[in-house]
C-alpha cells in the first residue's frame, strides 16, 4: 500500500516538476481566481454586515437600549439613571430620548415616520447624527420649534423612497408635526442622511418640544435611553453588568433590534450560496477540462505504465494527487489574496455603495468551508477522466491515436 | 555489474515451475480484430514453443501478425481463443489486475519508439518498476545504476529522454526492460527507429544479456541482418506459421 502511495506521489511530483509549466501556472492561477470568487461573496457579505450593524449602532441604538419596565410606559428618574450609567468607564455617553410615530405635512404632501425627542448635547455622545447632516445643523439645546429631518422624510439627497417623501424640503421651510392628534409647526433646521434607512425615516426635536407635543409635564422621563460604550466592550457582558447594578428597566443590545438586518443577510445569505454552488460547478468542469487534456495528452505514457506493471489505482492516484496540489496552490494563493490583497486594499479604499463605504469582511470558517469544496471538486473532477482512461485496453492506450 | 539471473517476484511467480523445457508454450492462439463490421483474424490458431535462455526472432511480412503474437506472449493483449503457458502457469485465467502483477515482476518490454516517460530521467525511468515492486531506495536506485552501466550509459543517469539520441534512448528502454531481471524480454522492432550503428548496440546488448545471463528474448524484426543474432525464427504469414520451429 505504502509503496504504491510512493510510487503514485513520484509519478506526480515528476509530472509537475518536469511537465509543461505553462499548464501548471495556467491551472493554478484558474484554481486561485476561482477560489477568490468563491470566497468574494462571502466578504462582500460580511463587509456589508459589518457596515449595517455599524450603521445602526451608530445612528440609530448605540450599544445598548434601556426601555421601560413591563406595563410602564416611561423610564422614570431618568437624570439619576443617566448618571449611574455614565459613572461606569466603559460608558462615553447616555442620551434619553421620547419618542413617538408621527406624521409631517410639507405643501400638500404627507410622510409619516418616529420622531425623537432628544437633548443634543447627550444625543452627540451616542450617535453620529450631528456629523450627518447634509443641509443646516444639528439641533443645540436651546433650540425651540424646529426639526431635523432624516432625507427618507424630507426627500431629496438620494432618498430611497423619494415618492414617499415630503418631496424636497430645504432648510428654513415650514413643516406641520403631528403627534397624538397635537399639530405644530417647525421650522427645518438641518437635514441628515445617514445612508441607513431606518435611521433616515426619522426625525428629531427637541426634548422640550416633545414634552410639549405629548403632554408630559414630568422632565424626568424617557421612553428609551440609549448607550454608547467603548469598541471593545462586549454589549452582551455589559449588559450583565447593568443589571447587576440593580437597573429593572429592560435592557436590550443593539443585536436585538437589527431584525430586518438579519432578514436582509439571510436573502444574502441564499444568493451567496447559489453563487458559491455555480462557482463550484464552474470549477469542477474547469478542472475536470484540465485534467482531462492533460491526461488525454500523457494516454501512452499511460499505456506504457500498464505495459511495464504500474496498477490502474497508482496511475489514476498520480493524476488526483497533482489535481490536489493544484487545488491546494489555487486555495493558498487565493487565501493570501484575498486576507493580504483584496481585502486590505478595501480597507484602505472602501468601495462606495448605496449605504456607504464598505469593506469587504474576511470570514476564515467560509474560507475553510469553501477550500474544502474546492479540494473536493479537484479531487472528483480528476478521479473520473483519470479513471476513464486508465480503465482502457492497454493496447489502444499506446497505440490509438 | 550484478549478475543478470532470472528470477521470480510476487505469490503467482512462486508457484511457477523453473525447470520446464519451454519457458513459453502457445497453444492454437486465436486473435481477431474488428474494424467496423470486417472481422479481421490477425492470428489464426498459432502454436508457439519457446525454450528457457532462447533469443527467438518473430518475421514476416506486415499485417502477417507479428506484433500480434508478441502482444499475445507478452501478456499485452488476450488472445480470443487458445493458450499462453509462461513458466509453466496458465495465463488464459488471469485477470488484468494479476497480469499487470505478473507482467510487473516476470517480463520485460522494449517498444519500437523506446516508450520511456519523458518526465523521467534515465535512472527514473529504469527504477519505476522496482519502486512498485516494493523495492528499497537503495535497491532500486543501485539495480537501476547497474543495469545503465551495463548498457553503457553509466554517465547519463540523470539525463532526461529528450536530450537523449535515439539509440541511447533504446538503450534505457532495454535497462527498464531488464532491471527487475525478467523471466522474458520482448522487443517489438526494436532497431526500426535507429541507424544501423545504433541498432547494432541494442542488438550487441541483447546477444550480451542472452549469452551472459541466460536471458530468454523474444523479438520482432524484419531485418534479415538481425538474424545473425538469433537462435531461431518463427515466420509468420496471414496470421499462420509458415514454417517449422526450428531450434537450433
Amino acid at each position: 500500500m505504502l509503496e504504491k502511495a510512493k510510487v503514485s506521489l513520484f509519478l506526480a511530483a515528476r509530472s509537475i516538476s518536469r511537465g509543461n509549466k505553462g499548464i501548471t501556472i495556467f491551472t493554478i492561477f484558474v484554481l486561485t481566481l476561482i477560489f477568490v470568487q468563491l470566497i468574494l461573496f462571502s466578504s462582500i457579505l460580511a463587509g456589508v454586515t459589518v457596515k449595517f450593524n455599524e450603521l445602526m449602532v451608530d445612528y440609530q441604538t448605540g450599544n445598548l437600549v434601556i426601555e421601560p419596565e413591563d406595563e410602564k410606559r416611561y423610564i422614570e428618574n431618568t437624570a439619576a439613571l443617566q448618571k449611574k450609567i455614565e459613572s461606569l468607564p466603559e460608558v462615553l455617553g447616555t442620551s434619553a430620548r421620547l419618542k413617538a410615530s408621527g406624521s409631517f405635512r410639507y405643501k400638500e404632501k404627507d410622510a409619516g415616520g418616529t420622531i425623537y425627542g432628544i437633548d443634543p448635547n447627550d444625543e452627540t455622545f451616542v450617535t453620529g447624527l450631528e456629523g450627518a447632516m447634509m443641509s443646516g445643523e444639528f439641533l443645540s439645546k436651546p433650540d425651540r420649534g424646529e426639526v431635523i429631518l432624516g432625507r427618507e422624510v424630507s426627500g431629496g439627497f438620494g432618498a430611497l423612497m423619494d415618492s414617499k417623501s415630503l418631496g424636497g424640503v430645504e432648510i428654513g421651510d415650514t413643516v406641520e408635526v403631528t403627534i397624538q392628534g397635537n399639530t405644530k409647526e417647525f421650522r427645518v433646521k438641518g437635514i441628515y442622511s445617514t445612508l441607513f434607512f431606518l435611521a433616515d425615516s426619522g426625525a428629531y426635536i427637541s426634548r422640550a418640544d416633545m414634552e410639549e407635543m405629548l403632554g408630559v409635564r414630568d422632565g424626568d422621563l424617557a421612553h428609551e435611553i440609549s448607550i454608547k460604550t467603548t469598541a471593545d466592550t462586549d454589549e452582551f457582558e455589559f449588559r450583565i453588568k447593568l443589571l447587576s447594578l440593580g437597573i429593572k428597566e429592560n435592557i436590550r443590545t443593539w443585536q436585538e433590534f437589527a431584525g430586518i438586518l438579519r432578514l436582509i443577510q439571510d436573502v444574502l445569505g441564499i444568493v451567496r450560496n447559489i453563487m458559491s454552488a455555480i462557482g463550484l460547478l464552474i470549477a469542477f468542469v474547469i478542472i475536470f477540462v484540465v485534467i482531462y487534456v492533460n491526461i488525454v495528452n500523457k494516454k501512452r505514457q499511460i499505456g506504457v505504465q500498464k505495459a511495464i506493471g504500474i496498477e490502474q489505482n497508482v496511475i489514476i492516484a498520480s493524476f488526483v494527487l497533482q489535481a490536489m496540489l493544484y487545488a491546494g496552490c489555487g486555495v493558498i494563493f487565493g487565501y493570501l489574496l484575498m486576507r493580504y490583497g483584496i481585502i486590505p486594499y478595501t480597507v484602505v479604499h472602501p468601495i462606495r455603495a448605496p449605504l456607504g463605504d464598505v469593506s469587504l469582511g474576511f470570514d476564515q470558517l467560509e474560507a475553510i468551508n469553501r477550500a474544502v469544496l474546492l479540494f473536493l471538486a479537484s479531487v472528483v473532477a480528476s478521479v473520473i477522466p483519470a479513471y476513464k482512461l486508465a480503465n482502457k485496453d492497454l493496447l489502444e492506450l499506446i497505440w490509438e491515436k | 555489474m550484478e549478475n543478470h539471473t532470472r528470477k521470480e517476484g510476487g505469490k503467482e511467480a512462486e508457484k511457477l515451475t523453473k525447470n520446464d523445457s519451454f519457458i513459453i508454450e502457445g497453444i492454437d492462439i486465436v486473435r481477431t480484430f474488428k474494424m467496423g463490421e470486417v472481422e479481421v483474424r490477425a492470428l489464426r490458431g498459432v502454436p508457439v514453443k519457446i525454450r528457457r535462455g532462447e533469443f527467438v526472432a518473430i518475421m514476416g511480412p506486415s499485417g502477417s501478425g507479428k506484433t500480434t503474437l508478441l502482444n499475445q506472449l507478452g501478456l499485452l493483449d488476450t488472445p480470443n481463443s487458445g493458450k499462453i503457458i509462461i513458466n509453466g502457469m496458465d495465463t488464459s485465467g488471469m485477470s488484468e489486475k494479476e497480469k499487470g502483477k505478473f507482467r510487473l515482476h516476470n517480463l520485460g518490454y522494449v517498444f519500437q519508439d523506446y516508450a520511456l516517460l519523458p518526465e523521467l530521467n534515465a535512472i527514473e525511468n529504469v527504477y519505476l518498476s522496482l519502486m512498485m515492486q516494493g523495492k528499497s531506495k537503495k535497491e532500486y536506485e543501485s539495480s537501476a545504476s547497474d543495469i545503465l552501466n551495463a548498457v553503457g550509459l553509466g554517465d547519463r543517469l540523470y539525463q532526461l529522454p529528450s536530450k537523449m539520441s535515439g539509440g541511447q534512448q533504446q538503450r534505457v528502454s532495454v535497462a527498464r526492460a531488464l532491471a527487475h531481471k525478467p523471466l522474458i524480454l520482448f522487443a517489438d522492432e526494436p532497431c526500426a527507429n535507429l541507424d544501423s550503428a545504433a541498432s547494432k548496440q541494442v542488438l550487441d546488448l541483447f546477444k550480451k544479456f542472452n549469452e551472459n545471463d541466460g536471458q530468454t528474448i523474444v523479438m520482432v524484426t524484419h531485418e534479415d541482418w538481425h538474424l545473425e543474432y538469433v537462435d531461431r525464427v518463427i515466420n509468420l504469414m496471414d496470421g499462420m506459421l509458415v514454417e517449422k520451429n526450428d531450434v537450433k
